[in-house]
């Protein structure tokens, strides 16, 4: 089935947390006016959306919080623990592990000892951007790590998952962020935005990540009054990315917002995107080869290749 | 029976294009000219064009110039105003190229398009006869004077003066010494009613070959694909009748258009946007001249790199993966007559709703749907008249597929 918007994210403060690849900048406090919040509510029951409260380090007050429990929903940053460093103990069983690319490196024991207390661990790696290839062999190395732990939690008839290795094991086809398609953000202006990443962006005065003057500087698509208008949305689709359509590595989160901050257009991943990408997908395979050689019966077989980046053998598609 | 065929573009599809802006400054101030950012201050220091060959010729193994020949462009604003400065790069072009041992060495031109102005001035021609066996150069002459007149005009105040005489002046020149080039005609809304004129106009000044299309832009006016019609059958007419086809060519015909596409087959990007390279006066490359802030009207330059840090590829990406299919609306995709439809990747750019190559502007189709018509109005007489003088075999066997020069 094609991709349709599911997800109403909304950002309840300026503060709130982050919880993906980039970093919120803002640090004044800006709370959602409840009728907006109400508003938001309303729009998400009637366009049929599961809401995200994204929250802020501080408690609401009182009246948000009874607003909030009229809709069914997920409280990021909340029952979804939202972290920039690796805890000794899962205060959640649900949890966004935001790191460097070195810092996940580093930590990669104190990851494998945060894993098996956890019902999912998601990594998020923050500055995907500086990748070098110098560092795919240590990342590989992070991963097998990683994956020697979850081949142990299998063997003891859990069900681990870890979003980097195990969900591409589940996948047939791409499953990737789809913001702007399947999933839209509310920001506490009562403005629409792809991610909360464009959000960020435009407060900062950034109107594009790429260096390009815009008439609007403005990056919403959309608010409250007038529903959504995003332009070139075909262009958000996966048929539309001539590279990521012929890809396998259907866990990779194919961020929009990465794309347009590194190659300047919003279908085209960058290089290290898809490098990363490809080492887990491979990683993921070697996980598979080890259930299956445990004697596990394994679905969705991932095949070997011989690159790591789609851009290098896009002639042979 | 002679047909005259059409000439490609040298090494086409087996060379890599790069481009010196050496000036942003021109004599004229044409009134459809897409460079909106002109102006008399950014002109190449030698030291530029210099890192910047440096840079190439150090990466003769790298995918991005790992072509069997190169095409060294020289663009404007006018060229030939930075005669000297060309001249010394040209020198330490070949100089490298013979030093390196490199690939391209005996496999390179040297490309220039003109205004036509200080063609036959000493130190244009004294350039010419030094590289001549390696050079391209297309004077740009817009058809009959009024034609021309109409938007290649002195840059200035004062009252509007056309260029015409002072550019036909050279064509002979330019004819003798390089007698299969062509000239490119653009046409505008304006230029309508002189298209018939001025191609055969242009045969009669011994141009052969009138490599010609219409603007990408929006400034069509309604009515307009009606009055281009009109005029291409009035030329097609003229053509068959006078059987100029024997001994010249109008890119405006060609029997590889107007019909549906197959995005299998033919999804192929138009342009080679991403696969040239640009550079201009402050050191920046840019995937062709068009991404250059005074080619834009309405977004940011596309820089992919400078030479001091290099080409950043990821900024290259979009260009090298984009095809057909992907930047175009469903109704281009499915449209009968899709085939030969041009469009240029720096306008697709400057006019898209959001910063990205891969939205195509339509601002052409009608016009191209009219070309479509004349188009094949001109086949289909010119096969009967073949046909019923029995030459139409000797036609099929001799004939080589156009290759439109859009840009």
């Amino acid at each position: 089935m094609k991709p349709y918007l599911q997800y109403l994210v909304i950002l309840l403060d300026d503060t709130s947390v982050a919880y993906c690849h980039a970093n919120n900048p803002l640090t004044e406090r800006k709370l959602m006016p409840l009728e907006t919040l109400r508003k938001a509510i309303l729009f998400g029951m009637k366009q049929n959306l599961m809401i995200q409260f994204v929250y802020p380090d501080y408690e609401l007050p009182t009246e948000y919080n009874e607003l909030i429990e009229t809709i069914d929903h997920v409280k990021i940053g909340r029952e979804v623990q939202v972290l920039d460093s690796v805890p000794t103990i899962a205060e959640t069983d649900n949890i966004v592990l935001r790191l460097t690319i070195a810092e996940f490196i580093a930590k990669q024991y104190d990851i494998a000892a945060l894993l098996p207390q956890t019902t999912r661990l998601n990594i998020c790696l923050t500055n995907i951007e500086s990748f070098t290839d110098e560092q795919i062999e240590d990342y590989k190395k992070a991963l097998a790590t990683l994956n020697a732990v979850l081949l142990n939690l299998y063997k003891q008839a859990k069900n681990p998952q870890l979003n980097i290795l195990t969900d591409r094991l589940q996948l047939t086809e791409m499953h990737n962020c789809e913001a702007g398609i399947g999933n839209i953000t509310l920001a506490p202006n009562g403005k629409f935005y792809l991610c909360p990443a464009f959000y960020y962006d435009e407060q900062m005065g950034i109107s594009n990540r790429m260096n390009h003057k815009t008439k609007d500087a403005s990056r919403s698509v959309g608010d409250l009054e007038r529903g959504l208008d995003i332009p070139n949305k075909q262009l958000l689709q996966l048929d539309h990315a001539p590279l990521c359509r012929i890809c396998d590595a259907y866990h990779c989160n194919r961020c929009i917002w990465l794309n347009q901050k590194l190659t300047w257009d919003n279908n085209t991943p960058s290089r290290q995107q898809c490098i990363i990408s490809h080492l887990e997908r491979n990683a993921a395979r070697d996980l598979q080869l080890q259930l299956k050689e445990a004697g596990y019966v394994v679905n969705n077989e991932i095949k070997e290749i011989t690159y790591l980046d789609p851009f290098e053998v896009k002639e042979e598609f | 029976m002679q047909i005259k065929k059409y000439n490609g573009v040298w090494q086409a599809g087996i060379s890599k294009n790069i481009t010196f802006i050496v000036t942003k400054d021109c004599q004229l101030a044409c009134k459809y000219c897409y460079l909106v950012g002109k102006n008399e201050k950014e002109r190449m220091p030698f030291e530029v064009a210099k890192a910047a060959i440096d840079y190439v010729l150090d990466r003769e193994n790298d995918p991005n110039f790992a072509y069997e020949s190169v095409v060294w462009d020289f663009i404007g604003g006018e060229p030939f105003l930075e005669i000297d400065l060309i001249d010394k790069i040209c020198d330490y072009i070949k100089q490298e190229l013979f030093r390196r041992n490199h690939h391209w060495f005996n496999s390179y031109r040297f490309s220039f398009s003109t205004n036509g102005i200080n063609y036959a001035s000493e130190k244009v021609q004294r350039f010419i006869e030094k590289n001549k066996s390696h050079l391209s150069i297309g004077i740009t002459i817009d058809g009959t004077r009024r034609k021309h007149d109409l938007n290649r005009i002195w840059k200035g105040d004062g009252p509007e003066r056309g260029s015409y005489d002072d550019v036909v002046r050279n064509i002979p020149l330019w004819q003798s010494q390089f007698p299969g080039d062509g000239t490119k005609v653009t046409i505008s809304s304006a230029d309508i009613p002189y298209i018939c004129e001025s191609v055969l106009h242009l045969y009669d000044l011994g141009i052969h070959q009138v490599n010609i299309n219409c603007v990408f832009e929006n400034v069509w006016a309604e009515g307009d694909d009606l009055r281009f019609e009109e005029q291409l059958m009035q030329l097609a007419d003229t053509i068959i009748d006078k059987e100029l086809y024997r001994n010249y060519a109008c890119s405006f015909f060609s029997e590889n258009m107007g019909k549906p596409l197959d995005c299998q087959l033919q999804n192929q990007n138009w342009c080679g946007a991403g696969k040239m390279l640009a550079v201009d006066a402050a050191g920046n490359f840019y995937p062709c001249t068009r991404f250059a802030q005074y080619s834009l009207r309405d977004k940011e330059a596309w820089i992919v790199g400078n030479i001091h840090d290099g080409i950043d590829n990821n900024k290259l990406r979009p260009f090298l993966t984009l095809d057909l299919c992907t930047q175009s609306l469903p109704e281009c995709v499915d449209c009968e007559v899709a085939e030969g439809c041009a469009w240029c990747q720096g306008e697709n750019y400057d006019a898209a709703k959001t910063h990205t190559v891969f939205e195509r502007a339509t601002a052409i189709c009608k016009m191209h749907k009219a070309r479509v018509r004349a188009n094949n109005y001109y086949w289909n007489k010119l096969y009967r008249k073949l046909e019923l003088e029995g030459k139409r075999e000797e036609f099929e066997q001799n004939k080589k597929s156009s290759n439109d020069i859009i840009c």
